[in-house]
């Protein structure tokens, strides 16, 4: 190796060194903080703990009296409905979409589309309204109205953006393979589950994990459509780190706990992550 | 006939949901504006155009939209420019690079809130370590000072999408053929030529849906605002969403106001969105 | 059932029908109140007459027991825990009243609550608001006058301290049930004034002295700054009320409602100017909107000193007994500020209001409960665990507190400043519909006035004005949509 490229091979790694230190700063001092003693905040000093000071407690407070074990709980729920509804939604009207004809189906699927113009943002009061009339209802309304897991997921259970992914996927399956399925006799519904859904799955789980990601970062809707029984963790994240300022660890540790779910999912799902979070963005 | 009915059949969870929850909704959220909500309950009062107009033209609402703008265009450029040099910078076939690329990934673990919640203890006039090294000690603390407080929502905004845009611009950097930036490089082409005459034209797709996208989300940013400032010292920090959120469900609320701003808040993102489904179109043309 | 708010047709039908409704109450259950919603001649307290059947106390006797209801309150940390205590005493002596406790993390999300629940009718049967509240509450027309319910009960005020009563007082008429006062004090270091040369037992009390004070603790080394300042629009309120002033017009709101407001005068220019200059001259150092910033200050040595609400005496000497800040002896005294024989620090806290919407028998229960939180032994307990000043003076002759003010003589501080303050108009502080929070009304337009000066070295006559500006707009346009 000459004595340039050895330069050369020096500065990029520094480069790289210099901007990942910066980039992870703020998440190292998430971790670092949320296992220092109180005492040591104020002196600002707080960049390392020394393994004999870190106080482990502050996860158990964070958990226990800050509720994040419960609130992590209620974001289990209110995420899994909402990805299995648009899953399940999509799957659906993707296979009508591509798979069947019926009169108005162009316009419909324009209608799938235009949901997308829709800011939640700009709905979400009008939302509260309904949810919360929604509380009336007989026999459903205790699961379905204001401050309950259904009122959290109603609004989210479909999408446009999944009925168009699987779609997507849906037709670009080769037509001789439906042609085949038709000859051996493939209702719909065995052509769904045995065929369809099979080669689609690349994009079904893109979708799942776009709605995962989507539904576990929401913050508003949970924000105003409920209280501290049904809160989910962003929102409850909120709560513990209120006037925390003698109690920063316990803030952190929360933090902490917040984020290890979509850490666990980065790492194991990354492939299908990137799919998933480009989807639509690149070819193939 | 038995197929169209299927068909609807399929189709229609879908479309109970979107009819209940964003079509309906759309529509009487426009209803809304055209009443004045009395303070206390009770009816409201019919007043036609006039609250539109009257809350359009007025400054809180101006104020909103400057700084939902100004907003935008400050988070989306930078944060892809950023994105854009992580990407570069990790696309190097280096030893270890690997673990470079998945610190650069690292904040898609994060959401906008954690991110907020950190940076709210990190900006803490008597805690924070962000205090102690800008030298702000002593001074009026960052969130609080209508100087700076938008500053520091943009820059978390764009700490927290760097690990997304980081995953997709590399992804898009995968589909430039490391063939054509060995022929440049023969070609005697510097890095920065190969950078902005091969690598950034290929980019340019992703680029672009970046943007729109990242336009899309920055007008919908709410967590960041709720947390770190409720509007800002003095209004500084008060976009759409959080305006809407204050108006709608304030002391006491206000339905109709909020109404007016959440149908300009859909024009905008409406313009963007017809951007973002041509494009969409155009790839899916592409495919097929 | 109320009407599902579906069809905006039927909607459109409703408003053809019932033409303008500028604030006519479209539930059936409040049968009572329109008469008493501040429209009484003004004049002095006794002049009003209020009608006791608006407090239906005897439904009690005749409901089925036990009645339940619900008390939202805004109590946290320390204070919550006592508050729970008592209500379990309550519920536990007796079974004609069930209460069902609600927290909400702050009082403005605890007005949001209730205003939200206005046009829902998710409405508590006792509802406690803080004393910025007072005008919104009345023109909610939601609330049952306390005097209603006084008459009727035949409830004796005599024992209740006269000011606080007062405080609750418009137009002659009493709204509201008294419960948790509080006034802002001064917190300062014992141990900082002592290593500064400074007597610690002789705090400052003019502003003349916390500036002098200040400087002496900046020029020995001993902290940083003097005093820390949390950005609030509550300190030029009591600065007014101390030099015996109104702070908006109207009698301070209280003989007719108020249209502008009157602190933009010499007095107000006063204050702002000692503020901006005690910031820029690096003796007051300004700690933004949070609520300890101002107390974590102190150890941090970035301080000496601070004013805050007695309110917060329980939390603040429970934070201050942990480990890290022991480098602090924590004193309290007197708020510094203008000394006149007219004025006086305001009631600050909270109080109860009975929510007229619940039944007959609900309401009857909620004015039991505020009887019981007002009364001599609940107060005692409550003042000695949270540092509330109590209503009564009995309460101060009794256990516990009587032992608690000899352990800690820092609780009584609020206490005695609030009996030496005058009782009139200007101390009975200001009644506005949008007396505000951080980011609106009133007291947001004078947030952000406050820190423009302090961030932005906005010159004070500037900052008054704004203030000044964003306080009477936002008053008209309240008085406006109010009709």
């Amino acid at each position: 190796m000459s004595g340039r490229r050895w330069y050369r091979t020096a500065g990029r790694y520094a480069t790289l060194t210099v901007l990942a230190l910066m980039f992870v700063f703020p998440l190292y001092m998430m971790v670092v903080n949320s296992l220092l003693p109180p005492e040591q905040l104020l002196k600002k000093a707080n960049f390392w703990v020394s393994p004999g000071d870190a106080l482990w407690g502050g996860y158990s407070t964070a958990w226990n009296d800050g509720h994040i074990g419960e609130y992590l709980g209620n974001s289990v729920v209110v995420t899994t409905l909402i990805v299995a509804g648009q899953v399940v939604t999509a799957v659906l009207a993707a296979y009508a979409f591509a798979f069947l004809d019926f009169p108005l189906k162009r316009t419909l699927f324009v209608v799938f589309l235009t949901t997308m113009m829709i800011p939640f943002e700009v709905v979400f009061f009008v939302n509260l309204d309904t949810i919360t009339d929604f509380g009336d209802l007989p026999l459903v309304g205790d699961y379905v109205g204001f401050d309950t897991y259904g009122g959290l997921a109603l609004p989210f259970l479909a999408t446009g953006f999944g009925a168009f992914l699987v779609r997507q996927a849906f037709l670009s399956l080769p037509r001789d393979l439906r042609d085949a399925a038709a000859l051996d006799g493939y209702g719909h519904f065995r052509f769904l589950t045995r065929v369809a859904i099979p080669l689609a799955r690349p994009s079904i789980a893109a979708l799942g994990l776009f709605a995962f990601f989507g539904a576990w970062n929401q913050y508003l809707w949970p924000l105003v459509a409920s209280t501290e029984d049904h809160r989910t963790v962003q929102v409850g994240l909120g709560f513990v780190s209120e006037g925390s300022v003698d109690q920063v660890n316990v803030a952190f540790a929360a933090l902490v706990l917040a984020s290890i779910p979509l850490f666990v999912l980065l790492i194991v799902f990354q492939k299908q992550l990137v799919r998933g979070l480009t989807a639509g963005a690149v070819k193939g | 006939m038995r197929e169209a009915l299927l068909g609807y059949a399929l189709v229609l969870p879908a479309l109970l949901v979107f009819g209940t929850f964003i079509f309906y909704p759309f529509v009487r959220t426009a209803w809304l504006g055209l009443f004045e909500q009395p303070l206390f309950g009770g009816d409201s009062t019919w007043v036609g155009l006039d609250q539109y107009l009257d809350e359009w033209r007025s400054d809180d609402f101006r104020n909103s939209l400057f700084v939902t703008v100004k907003f935008a265009v400050f988070t989306v450029p930078v944060g892809i420019s950023l994105g854009v040099l992580l990407a570069v910078v990790g696309h190097q076939r280096l030893r270890g690079i690997g673990v470079y690329r998945t610190i650069f990934s690292s904040t898609v673990a994060t959401s906008i809130a954690v991110a907020s919640v950190l940076f709210f203890t990190l900006f803490n006039q008597q805690l924070g370590v962000l205090t102690k090294l800008l030298n702000r000690e002593g001074e009026t603390p960052v969130l609080d000072d209508p100087r700076l407080a938008f500053i520091a929502v943009c820059g978390v905004t764009i700490w927290q999408n760097l690990g997304l845009s980081f995953i997709v611009i590399s992804a898009g950097l995968q589909a430039v053929p490391d063939e054509l930036l060995e022929a440049a490089r023969v070609d005697g082409a510097g890095a920065f030529r190969r950078f902005f005459r091969v690598t950034m034209p290929l980019l340019s797709p992703t680029l672009l849906f970046a943007v729109v996208v990242g336009s899309i989300l920055a007008f919908q940013a709410f967590a960041q605002v709720d947390l770190l400032t409720e509007g800002g010292p003095g209004d500084r920090t008060n976009v759409l969403t959080y305006a809407i959120k204050t108006t709608a469900l304030g002391n006491p609320p206000d339905q109709g106001a909020a109404a007016a701003y959440a149908m300009a808040l859909f024009a905008i993102t409406l313009l963007l969105t017809v951007v973002q489904l041509r494009f969409l179109e155009r790839r899916v043309t592409y495919e097929r | 059932m109320r009407p599902m708010r579906w069809l905006p047709l039927v909607l459109a039908v409703a408003l053809v029908a019932g033409g303008c409704g500028g604030g006519d109450d479209d539930d059936d259950t409040s049968t009572d109140d329109t008469s008493t919603d501040g429209t009484a001649a003004s004049g002095d307290d006794d002049a009003a007459e209020v009608d006791p059947s608006l407090c239906p106390v005897d439904a009690l006797t005749d409901a089925d027991k036990p009645v339940e209801i619900e008390y939202w309150h805004a109590m946290t940390r320390a204070n919550e825990e006592e508050l729970i205590r008592l209500t379990d005493e309550f519920n536990a002596s007796q079974s004609d009243v069930r209460v069902t406790l609600s927290a909400s993390p702050s009082y403005p999300e605890n007005l949001t609550r209730y205003t939200a629940g206005l046009s829902t009718d998710e409405l508590p049967d006792l509802y406690q608001g803080e004393e910025t509240n007072l005008q919104l509450l009345i023109d909610s027309q939601s609330i049952v006058p306390a005097a209603a319910c006084i008459a009727a009960a035949d409830y004796d005020t005599s024992g209740i301290i006269e000011r606080v009563l007062t405080r609750y007082t418009v137009e002659g008429i009493q709204y509201a049930m008294p419960f948790n006062v509080s006034n802002p004090i001064l917190y300062y270091n014992k141990t900082a004034f002592t290593a500064a040369g400074l007597d610690p037992e002789a705090p400052p009390t003019t502003l003349e002295e916390v500036r002098e004070t200040s400087q002496a603790i900046v020029d020995s080394g001993v902290a940083t700054h003097g005093i820390s300042f949390k950005t609030d629009a509550w300190f030029t309120e009591q600065w007014m009320a101390k030099a015996g002033e109104e702070y908006v017009n109207n009698g301070n709101g209280r003989d007719a409602r108020a249209t502008a407001v009157a602190f933009d005068n010499e007095t107000g220019l006063a204050l702002y100017t000692w503020l901006s200059d005690m910031e820029k001259d690096g003796l007051l150092v300004s700690t933004g909107t949070g609520d300890l910033e101002h107390y974590v200050a102190i150890p941090n040595n970035e301080s000496a000193m601070t004013i805050d609400s007695s309110a917060a005496l329980g939390t603040i000497f429970q934070l201050f007994d942990q480990g890290q800040y022991a480098n602090v002896d924590l004193g309290a005294a007197p708020m510094p500020g203008p000394a006149s024989a007219d004025g006086g620090v305001l009631v600050g806290g909270a109080s109860n209001y009975v929510v007229n919407r619940s039944s007959d028998a609900e309401q009857a229960a909620a004015w039991k409960f505020a009887e019981f939180l007002a009364d001599e032994q609940t107060q005692s307990e409550w003042a000695a665990a949270t540092g509330y000043i109590p209503i009564r003076e009995a309460s101060t002759t009794i256990s516990p507190l009587v032992e608690r003010w000899v352990e800690q003589p820092e609780l009584k501080v609020a206490y005695d400043q609030l009996l030496a303050g005058a009782d009139n108009l200007a101390t009975a502080g200001p009644v506005l519909g949008p007396a505000g929070a951080r980011g609106e009304g009133m007291r947001g337009a004078v947030i952000d006035a406050i820190a423009a000066m302090f961030a932005e070295g906005l010159p004070p006559e500037d900052a008054l004005a704004q203030a000044t500006e964003g306080s009477n707009e936002a008053i008209e346009d309240y008085n406006d949509r109010v009709g």
